[in-house]
């Protein structure tokens, strides 16, 4: 295993990155925009139990939710590219191994998300006001176990899918859904019985969980560990249908 | 440094190689000589590892091909261009030595030379996205040797390119050829295997059908010979020659076909009013192609590896193809 190697596919996805920043701002804009919106609605939510709550406690963390779900399409596109670039085989026929190729194309959308992720809570506290009452490790926390369930639901979705059609059709029905039945677009004490009852089986209900016990009921890391330990549990999941289902040597269709 | 053993792969019912056994040795070139469809590209991959084989055996100086270490020994530019259109020509390159541990200086001197090799100098700092077709492929190649490969696979390197860097890119295969690396050029283009002096290996549905030196290729295979071409059906073959009719063509062998055209004509009676062309055909890859598989290669190929024949007048043309002798 060279870190080297899986360091110069990282630099390489990082540079197209650079040359275009679409997804970027897709990921940082968009969730700005949207949380105005979204944020009225979650204070009328949330003035019964939290009369002190400016809303953005649900609306920042509820765009993180959904925007990252929706960037799942973006993270598996950058496997995909490499097919319609005909650089895929390139790459596996280079001096690195399988593990180290997968470690160098994961790079990069991970430290997309985790940009997305600090710098959407440091936007949401300076343009919305968002105030965090518990312990930033605790946020920190749940933040790399969503990031690492949205790695793992990409490499999943890139093993399962053999067009970029099909991704992009997973990525945003799947991104919608765990996203709204997380309570991320509207607060799940308003939502229907059934949807309350479902919430729980996607991993956006439990991210949106545990950053509600943080940033809104101020409480420590011991309480987020149950919905960081679900979070991670949906990771792994998601990782062994990836390794087994995923193949080096298949095809895939891109937009190319 | 390459061997290959009774290597058999089918895809589905459609067998691809039937038991191919072929021998690169270091320094030396093989032209992998073969229609579309006749086994290269899927031999090509087999060995750079990117394909498994149903059964027979590949090694890269002794080694497994699919062993990380074994195609750190592998250079491969597939048949597809395939480059990051988006990153600079030095990026692109910078890429493929990065991940075989160049760093600093060493990198930017690897990069420069593979730059002068292909004729890419001018061209380092620009997108490769505003380069030419030739342009690209050449940046494409360059990615499969900027690690110095003791194994070069090439495969149609030269597909659309133009003249000019048809050239430098056979120049470059030279180059490394005689540095020691040993190249594996899969083409349909005929005159390029001649024009890198390399060793052939004739490839027909997934098999090797003829290995050696051009040379000695052409010496036991190829064969000369007139040709004639007619408007409708050609006349029998004239007594006291021997060749065949194929439609609206006469081939005549013959051991001297400048010679002989003129007596050749002179034997066509009223025929030689329906005369549309007049071709002298010396022995080389086509006729070699031709006696081996029983297909000329001009009827996969026609516009890349013979001069059309003329339509009327008749014309006397010395053409790169054609015929057997019957």
């Amino acid at each position: 295993m060279s870190w080297r190697r899986s360091a110069a596919i990282a630099r390489l996805d990082l540079r197209v990155a650079k040359r275009d920043t679409g997804p970027l701002v897709f990921m940082i804009v968009m969730p700005l925009v949207v949380m105005a919106f979204v944020k009225p609605a979650f204070q009328f939510a949330l003035a019964a139990t939290h009369p002190g709550a400016n809303g953005s406690e649900q609306a920042v963390p509820g765009m993180i939710v959904m925007f990252g779900f929706l960037a799942v399409g973006a993270t598996g596109f950058t496997f995909f590219r490499e097919h319609g670039w005909n650089t895929w085989d390139r790459l596996r026929a280079s001096w690195a191994t399988p593990a180290e190729i997968m470690l160098g194309k994961l790079a990069t959308p991970l430290l997309l998300s985790v940009t997305q992720v600090v710098v959407l809570f440091g936007l949401g506290h300076v343009l919305y006001g968002l105030r965090v009452q518990g312990p930033l490790i605790a946020l920190t926390v749940v933040s790399v176990a969503l990031i690492a369930c949205l790695l793992a639901l990409a490499l999943m979705l890139v093993a399962i899918a053999r067009t970029v059609q099909q991704l992009n059709a997973a990525a945003n029905i799947g991104g919608l859904i765990f996203a709204g039945f997380g309570g991320s677009l509207t607060p799940l004490s308003i939502m229907p019985h059934w949807v309350k009852t479902v919430a729980p089986a996607t991993p956006g209900f439990w991210a949106m969980r545990g950053f509600r016990y943080v940033i809104l009921d101020g409480q420590g890391l011991r309480a987020t560990l149950p919905a960081v330990g679900v979070l991670l549990a949906f990771t792994v999941a998601f990782a062994i249908v990836a390794a087994l289902r995923f193949r080096m040597a298949e095809s895939k269709t891109s937009w190319a | 440094m390459l061997d290959v053993r009774n290597l058999r792969k089918s895809y589905g019912d459609v067998p691809a190689l039937r038991g191919v056994d072929l021998h690169v040795g270091e320094g030396e070139i093989v032209g992998l000589l073969g229609p579309n469809g006749a086994g290269k590209t899927t031999l090509v991959s087999i060995v750079a590892g990117l394909r498994k084989p149903d059964s027979g055996a590949v090694r890269i100086a002794g080694a497994d091909p699919t062993k990380p270490a074994t195609r750190r020994m592998v250079g491969l530019a597939p048949q597809e261009l395939g480059i990051y259109a988006s990153l600079t020509v030095r990026e692109n390159l910078a890429v493929f030595a990065e991940m075989a541990g160049l760093r600093g200086r060493p990198l930017a001197g690897r990069i420069d030379e593979v730059a002068e090799l292909l004729s890419l100098q001018a061209l380092l700092d620009r997108p490769a996205q505003f380069l030419s077709g030739g342009e690209k492929r050449r940046v494409h190649t360059g990615m499969a040797l900027v690690h110095r490969p003791r194994l070069l696979l090439l495969d149609e390197p030269t597909t659309g390119v133009d003249v000019s860097t048809r050239a430098d890119l056979l120049a470059a295969v030279r180059g490394l050829g005689a540095e020691g690396a040993a190249i594996c050029y899969s083409t349909h283009y005929l005159p390029e295997v001649e024009a890198l002096g390399a060793s052939v290996a004739i490839i027909d549905r997934g098999e090797i059908v003829a290995r050696g030196p051009v040379a000695d290729l052409i010496a036991q295979h190829g064969s000369s010979a007139i040709e004639l071409r007619f408007d409708g059906a050609a006349p029998d073959v004239p007594a006291g020659w021997s060749g065949v009719v194929d439609g609206n063509l006469l081939r005549l062998a013959s051991a001297s076909p400048a010679s002989d055209a003129g007596a050749a004509l002179s034997l066509l009676g009223p025929d030689v009013g329906r005369l549309q062309s007049c071709e002298l055909v010396r022995p080389n890859l086509e006729t070699v192609f031709l006696s081996l598989t029983g297909r000329r290669y001009a009827d996969d190929y026609p516009d890349e590896s013979v001069v059309p024949a003329p339509a009327v007048p008749v014309t006397v043309t010395e053409v790169v193809g054609d015929v057997v002798a019957p």
